[in-house]
């Protein structure tokens, strides 16, 4: 049978979002996507659509009305998912850090696997930033192909059996194995 | 009875590079009504400059306004506080200020006219030019030591000098360039895809130009002539071969023309600035506290772009106001839809080269 998840690592697709940044890092993603740099040769391609991608690309240091958004955009995406944070501003808030109507950066909403530094960032950075982030997505494809088991060892506290802690973690080890 | 439809385009689009959210009311195909709503990138950073940050770092803080007229940003504010303290820059830093600012608009229009391209579907011609763009950044980041945010200018002058060599690789650059330029301009006008296809969609006669106060490309693909930097005295723009580039027809294909024949017009001043540029300084040392009122303005690739600075004698301004030019620009955008057919609208928007995060600062 056609193997969907070995082929994944071959051409991810990548989602862009634009949460409040000043369009440098933006035009610099443009410009991977462009023959110079030319991300494709990984087998990336630009989507439009959340359901599709595999990789979520986030520029800018959030915004008071782009955060309802990019939660959005993020949940709607399937797993495996990484996210990358482009520039110095999605990381930490950069020069808008303390603004009024910033929220400093993209890690304070949704998870973040890859940051990519620098104020614009340069896309010689956004091309090592997205290998990287190939290398996590087979990491937990991998992670989730294992046979998940769902709890430990039942404890016995006060004569009642209790399971509230011993539920796994994807990627725990099992203490037994 | 008549049924409309209210199609969303937007927050986030594959058509679009930034966050930006029209609503449009559809009658069938054709668009009879249009809500824009553009603050989704709003930061506050007209309140940050005159509460957080000090006078001489601010210039540094407004390029984040916008990346692609980041220096238009930085230059308007500085020759404002340059106003207020009263010092006098070189010959030789007003002329690299005006050639890294026409380096600027080469490129900003080279991403417009490419995103036009991608926009009626025409992929090839999109990454062509994109290519041909990295010739100027590469120049830009020899000339300045990064692609985007510049963070060149300073206030009394320039940061880094030009060297001979950088001169020579930038003619170099500039000749390829101004080579390809010439090409793109017979794909415009002769190619099907892209010049008749586009003849008629979106277009904005001289009269409503004039009505819904249009300014930059989209006001002089219309006829209107308006271009800041044949107002202006602060830099010497008349002196290294500027010329107005206007156009009669007023829709897609004559913006697109505007902005190939305005690349052309930028390259001729770069390279009469590097042949004959001034010995001298490129800093002077300027002292003092800003106290009083400034207006600047400038032509940003889109249009004009005005500062008003005001001091009060200490290292805090009290304010700091930024009137961008897609701001301007929205009651004629708004106005252009009615009418057209829904397909077109990303076309159009490409058109008006929108920059979303200047309008929310």
């Amino acid at each position: 049978m056609f193997d969907l998840k070995k082929y994944r690592k071959k051409s991810p697709w990548i989602l862009h979002y634009n949460a409040g940044s000043c369009n440098g890092c933006d035009i610099e993603i443009l410009a991977c996507l462009a023959p110079k740099y030319d991300l494709e040769r990984f087998g990336v391609i630009n989507t439009g659509n959340p359901k599709q991608s595999d990789i979520f690309l986030v520029t800018g240091p959030v915004t008071y009305r782009s955060r309802e958004r990019l939660v959005e955009l993020y949940t709607q995406m399937p797993e495996p998912k990484v996210v990358i944070a482009v520039g110095s501003c999605s990381c930490t808030g950069g020069v808008f850090r303390d603004m009024v109507n910033v929220e400093d950066g993209v890690d304070r909403y949704i998870p973040v696997d890859v940051y990519v530094a620098g104020c614009a960032t340069s896309p010689e950075l956004i091309i090592d930033g997205v290998v990287k982030a190939l290398e996590i997505l087979e990491q937990k494809t991998k992670e989730m192909e294992k046979p998940l088991k769902l709890f430990r060892e039942a404890t016995l506290q006060n004569s009642i059996v209790n399971r509230r802690h011993t539920a796994l973690k994807v990627g725990e080890k099992d203490e037994e194995d | 009875m008549k049924q409309t439809i209210n199609i969303p385009l937007g927050s986030q689009h594959i058509a679009l590079l930034e966050p930006v959210r029209f609503k449009f009311e559809c009658e069938n195909e054709k668009i009879i009504g249009v809500d824009s709503d553009v603050g989704f990138v709003h930061r506050g950073i007209e309140r940050a400059c005159t509460t957080k940050f000090k006078f001489d770092s601010i210039g540094y803080v407004v390029a984040r306004v916008c990346g692609l007229c980041a220096i238009t940003h930085s230059l308007s504010y500085t020759v404002a506080i340059e106003k207020l303290l009263g010092g006098e820059i070189s010959k030789k830093a007003k002329y690299l200020r005006i050639l890294l600012l026409e380096l600027d608009r080469i490129h900003s229009h080279m991403l417009c006219l490419s995103h036009t391209c991608e926009n009626a579907g025409f992929e090839a011609m999109f990454m062509r030019i994109m290519g041909d763009r990295e010739l100027v950044m590469e120049i830009q980041e020899l000339l300045t030591g990064n692609r985007v945010q510049f963070d060149y200018i300073s206030i009394g002058g320039v940061n880094r000098d030009l060297s001979s060599t950088v001169a020579l690789k930038i003619k170099e650059n500039l000749y390829e360039v101004k080579q390809k330029v010439l090409g793109y301009m017979d794909e415009f006008t002769h190619n099907w895809s892209l010049s008749l296809k586009f003849k008629g969609i979106g277009a904005l006669s001289l009269d409503d130009a004039y009505i819904f106060n249009a300014i930059g490309p989209l006001a002089r693909a219309s006829g209107l002539n308006i271009d800041v930097r044949n107002e202006i005295d602060y830099l010497p723009f008349n002196e290294v071969g500027f010329l107005m580039q206007t156009h009669s027809d007023g829709d897609i294909n004559a913006r697109n023309l505007v902005r190939l024949n305005e690349i052309l017009n930028s390259i001729l001043m770069c390279e009469n600035i590097i042949n004959g540029l001034p010995e001298g300084e490129i800093f002077t040392k300027i002292k003092g506290k800003p106290k009083g009122e400034a207006i600047v303005r400038f032509e940003a690739p889109r249009g004009e772009l005005m500062y008003y600075v005001k001091g009060n004698g200490t290292a805090m301004l009290d304010r700091v106001r930024i009137k961008t030019p897609t701001f301007s620009s929205i009651p004629a955008f708004s106005h252009i839809f009615v009418g057209q057919d829904y397909a077109d609208a990303p076309a159009i928007l490409a058109s008006f080269d929108p920059c979303l995060s200047c309008t929310a600062k």
